[in-house]
């Protein structure tokens, strides 16, 4: 492990989580045989259902007990299991550099990016890593080998931020740069245009992508806590605002509060997992709760 | 709008009042100060911004409006503004009535270093005029003196206030006003203003009562705490200004009378005088200055005087002439100058002329008492009886003579009853003997009248004491009374021997409530000699004879004495040497010999009231009165005799009323106990200045403190409203 991975890579984050496992939730289209469900059909121990045989089914999974039974050709088809493709979308925006604790969302979601991309290679899945602001900054294609996670979190590293998300314009490249379904993983604050988000996640669920959207949020973002005249210059705008917090503080949650909504809803209507962190939040602790309800979820499905 | 203290808004105190822009300046300064933060989530930040931006800068304005209209307030505060235009109706009236009550009684004489009560009560009301005159409003002022109340019109009525006048009348007469002798009280004044204020007529009216608050006219409060109730219930505000800061020991002669005994010329006489000490410590070896006929003579020492007690002293006079003499007595100056002089007047006659008036022809009893009066030869007694009949009384002027003696007198007409009694009442002495021609039933019907006649007691009849031939006890028992202090002493009572007498009525005995006393009784218990108050005068009843015939006394050398010494009792007029100032000098004349114009000079010589001319009165007499009496001295009447028109003078003798030398002060909260439930404002005179302006319009200090309360509170509602409290109550927050 290089010394750049261990920015991301924290030693109690790993330990917590790397018992844990990333899940699919849907469907998705690997290369290898692996612990996800597969599109395909094909050799497996767990049978999935009959159907009639058509011209050019394997006569291999022709069930013969049936025909003896009924006189009719059915093949049996088993679910096939394969391994994982994420993609991790991580926002590397100027906006991400916010933080008043010790990690800023930037960090943050790197952090957060970076423990996804070691567990995932961990099960031996396949992961691609896309840093992204106003254009995709750095791509780091899919692989499944131990050593391409310095490569991810090399990828992750980005100096000079653009002051402003292209948040469709990523999604739509990502959807056309992983054909295949798999898991799409997003870490962002999600603070751009709300009807770009929404397209480029929906096109992503069009895509057949099982979609995970991590909203960081600070603090400070969340609870308001500002006092005293204070003059507020946008990260990504050239707007400012000098005003005293306090008599906007009711104002700004409530537009807050609607935003969170509207973002909850758009990922709901598209069957994308929301998990919102504060950057307070300890990072293995929001990590493996998210894993386990994940892994839970799963298995009941 | 005026100012109490319109010196607060000068130029001088420019630098405080700027405080009230410090909210601009601190908001110019936060302005420059705030802090500078990156933010991502402008969008909302915007947004709230842009929708409540109208309400948070009108919390804004308004917040800082009230921040400088607090400052301003409590600027305004400490210059006190006085509103008495036509918005003042809404908090009170814009006339304002100033009345000032001035107490010029001789207590407010008081002096210490270089000032007294009466000066620092001119010197307040003079300031309060000031005052009253800086303000444009409708302002009236009355000014009235205790001294004054009842004898003339105020020194000032509704005098309208205003600079030009107004204020230069009021010195001038202030500084024309000097404090009284008398002895005033505040409440006529505070009736009769009462009475001048009569309805409020919609203007707002301030009594000042400038005052030296002493205890004793305190003591009893009662009425004062009704009369100022009155006035506070017709919506007058008092305010009790207290001249004096402190009590100061005082010394005063409250006394100088001649004692007992024959005032004739070249009859030598004692004199007492009377000191008092009003201080709460002792003092010792006191000079008093005498002084005879503008001559001085040796002053007397009072040795010590306890504190808050009285000492007499008595010295001796002898005056070779008969006339009026004056006696002056003196003490050191102290805090009131006043009643340390007292001026007596002594009508000394060349001879007393005492009538004897005896119901026997034979006169006998008349002729031992004559006798014992003038003995005759070298003695000079200064007495000069007279013998006459009881129809004497009803025939003859009485206020000549000095002391009468009804001698075995079996029968008086109602005439002459009556002349004896208005005798008696206006001050004369009689003195009574009986005898065998006195009948019990025309003394107990015509003369004792159950009581209201001069006679003290009922009679029962003549009656002999038996004879002690045992015990040998001596049959008069006296009293330690002044008529028996030289002449019944032992051992010449042992020698007295009473064989008959009147006996009073059965179960009769003093009653409670009289002036009735028994000075001698028998040795049977029974009442011998009485002494009664009638009127001005005074009546000794003797239940036995002059002449020795029911006793043996006028045969015993005591007899003498007694006699002479009840002859100067009964000759005594007390207060005839001296008046209370302020008391109306009046004269009653025989119209057969003076004029009737009559001059009285004032102690400076003057003649204020020119020629008075005397008016006859319903018996005859010629009365003239004089009511200019102001001032402590000697008064003169020049009267001219009909006969040859000589010139005599008559003196008299004006004192002040000792008492107003007690200068305790009532405490303010004593003082408060005593006007519980009457509502007032208690100042001292030098500290007075600094609350005349509040008394000049509506003040609108209060509203200003409760504009202010409000002004604070509604503040920190907006500034909570605005989000200007701290950060510290922020909980949770969009999740």
């Amino acid at each position: 492990m290089t010394p750049d991975s261990k920015r991301f890579l924290h030693p109690e984050t790993i330990k917590r989580i790397s018992r844990l496992e990333l899940r699919a939730r849907h469907i998705v289209e690997g290369f290898l045989s692996g612990m996800h469900r597969s599109p395909y059909f094909g050799q497996s121990v767990e049978f999935r259902q009959h159907r009639e045989y058509t011209f050019g089914d394997d006569l291999r999974y022709l069930d013969w007990k049936v025909w003896a039974k009924h006189d009719r050709y059915y093949v049996k088809q088993f679910e096939e299991e394969t391994n994982l493709r994420c993609v991790l979308l991580c926002d590397v925006s100027h906006s991400m550099r916010y933080g008043s604790g010790p990690l800023n969302k930037y960090e943050y979601g790197a952090s957060i990016a970076a423990s996804l991309a070691y567990l995932l290679l961990k099960q031996q899945d396949a992961v691609g890593c896309l840093s992204f602001d106003e254009a995709p900054r750095v791509s780091v294609p899919l692989r499944t080998k131990r050593n391409h996670l310095d490569a991810i979190v090399q990828a992750l590293e980005v100096s000079r931020p653009a002051r402003k998300t292209d948040m469709y314009g990523t999604l739509r490249n990502a959807a056309e740069s992983y054909p295949r379904r798999g898991v799409v993983v997003i870490v962002s604050d999600l603070l751009v245009e709300r009807p770009g988000l929404f397209r480029g996640l929906k096109l992503l669920r069009s895509r057949g992508h099982d979609v995970l959207v991590f909203h960081v949020l600070d603090d400070d973002e969340l609870d308001f806590p500002f006092n005293g005249p204070t003059r507020f210059e946008g990260l990504e705008s050239p707007d400012f605002l000098r005003c005293n917090p306090r008599a906007l503080r009711a104002g700004y949650l409530k537009a807050l509060e609607e935003f969170l909504a509207e973002v909850r809803r758009g990922c709901a209507q598209n069957a994308i997992d929301y998990v919102m962190l504060r950057t307070s939040q300890p990072l293995d602790v929001a990590l493996s709760a998210f894993l386990s309800n994940r892994m839970a979820a799963a298995l009941r499905g | 709008m005026n100012f109490q203290f319109p010196g607060l808004l000068g130029p001088g105190y420019l630098a405080l009042y700027a405080a009230v822009a410090l909210p601009i300046l601190i908001h110019l300064i936060n302005m420059l100060r705030h802090r500078r933060v990156e933010w991502a989530a402008m969008e909302f930040l915007l947004a709230s911004h842009k929708k409540h931006r109208t309400w948070v800068r009108l919390k804004q304005l308004l917040l800082l409006l009230m921040r400088i209209c607090a400052l301003a307030a409590v600027a305004l505060m400490v210059a006190q503004p006085l509103m008495n235009n036509q918005l003042a109706r809404i908090f009170g009236s814009t006339r304002t009535h100033h009345i000032v009550l001035l107490d010029d009684s001789l207590s407010m004489s008081d002096q210490w270093a270089d000032t007294s009560a009466f000066l620092e009560a001119k010197r307040a009301i003079e300031r309060l005029g000031k005052a009253a005159a800086d303000r444009p409003e409708s302002q009236q002022f009355t000014l009235m003196r205790f001294s004054h109340v009842g004898r003339s019109q105020p020194d000032m009525q509704q005098e309208v206030v205003n600079r030009e006048q107004f204020v230069p009348k009021l010195s001038s007469l202030l500084e024309r006003m000097t404090c009284s002798v008398l002895a005033t009280d505040g409440l006529p004044a505070l009736r009769e203003i009462g009475q001048i204020l009569g309805d409020d007529a919609g203007e707002r009216r301030i009594v000042y009562l400038f005052s030296d608050y002493r205890l004793r006219d305190w003591n009893d409060a009662s009425e004062a705490q009704r009369v100022l109730g009155e006035l506070a219930e017709q919506g007058v505000e008092l305010h009790l200004i207290n001249c004096v800061d402190r009590t100061r020991p005082n010394l005063a002669i409250t006394d100088l009378e001649p004692a007992e005994g024959v005032q004739a010329a070249q009859v030598p006489f004692q004199m007492k005088v009377t000191v008092q000490n009003f201080g709460d410590a002792a003092v010792r070896d006191v000079p008093v200055q005498l002084e005879e006929d503008g001559h001085s003579r040796s002053a007397v020492t009072i040795a010590s005087i306890p504190p808050g007690r009285k000492v007499t002293q008595t010295f001796p006079v002898s005056f070779p002439t008969a006339g009026d003499h004056q006696v002056i007595a003196r003490l050191d100056a102290d805090a009131v100058s006043a009643d340390n002089t007292r001026y007596g007047i002594l009508s000394v006659p060349a001879e007393v002329p005492v009538l004897l008036i005896d119901g026997d022809p034979s006169a006998l009893d008349a002729k031992y008492v004559g006798i014992a009066c003038a003995p005759g030869g070298s003695v000079k007694t200064g007495l000069l009886p007279q013998i006459e009949t009881p129809r004497f009384l009803s025939l003859k002027p009485l206020d000549s003579f000095r002391a009468i003696n009804l001698l075995n007198v079996d029968h008086l007409d109602a005439s002459a009853i009556e002349a004896v009694e208005r005798y008696i009442a206006s001050g004369g002495g009689v003195a009574v003997f009986l005898g065998e021609r006195v009948q019990p039933r025309f003394v107990n019907e015509q003369l004792y009248r159950d009581g209201k006649g001069f006679f003290p007691l009922p009679l029962r009849g003549a009656t002999d004491l038996p004879v002690d031939r045992l015990e040998r006890a001596p049959d008069i028992n006296p009293s330690d009374h002044f008529i028996f202090e030289r002449g019944l002493s032992d051992p010449f009572v042992g020698m007295l021997s009473v064989q008959r007498y009147f006996a009073a009525a059965d179960q009769w005995n003093p009653p409670a409530d009289s002036t009735i006393e028994v000075i001698a009784r028998l040795r049977n218990g029974d009442p011998l000699a009485l002494v009664r108050a009638f009127g001005r005068g005074r009546v000794v009843v003797f239940l036995t004879t002059a002449a020795p015939t029911w006793n043996n006394w006028a045969r015993t050398p005591s007899f003498v004495v007694l006699l002479q010494d009840l002859q100067a009792f009964l000759s005594q007029r007390p207060g005839e040497s001296s008046r209370l100032v302020g008391t109306p000098l009046e004269l009653r004349l025989d119209a057969g010999q003076y004029q009737s114009s009559v001059r009285f000079l004032d102690p400076a010589g003057n003649a204020p009231t020119g020629t008075v001319e005397a008016v006859p009165a319903a018996d005859g007499a010629l009365t003239a009165a004089f009511s200019e009496t102001l001032s402590a001295g000697i008064y003169q009447a020049v009267l001219t005799k009909t006969a040859d028109a000589a010139v005599e003078i008559r003196r008299f003798g004006y004192n002040v009323d000792a008492a107003e030398g007690d200068l305790n002060v009532i405490s303010k909260t004593d003082l408060a106990t005593r006007l519980k439930g009457v509502p007032y404002t208690y100042s001292q005179a030098d500290m007075f200045q600094y609350s005349v302006g509040e008394l000049a319009g509506y003040n609108l200090t209060q509203f200003l403190l409760f504009a202010l309360v409000l002004l604070l509170l509604g503040e920190q509602l907006v500034a909570y409203s605005a989000g200007y409290h701290p950060a510290g109550q922020v909980k949770g927050g969009a999740r």
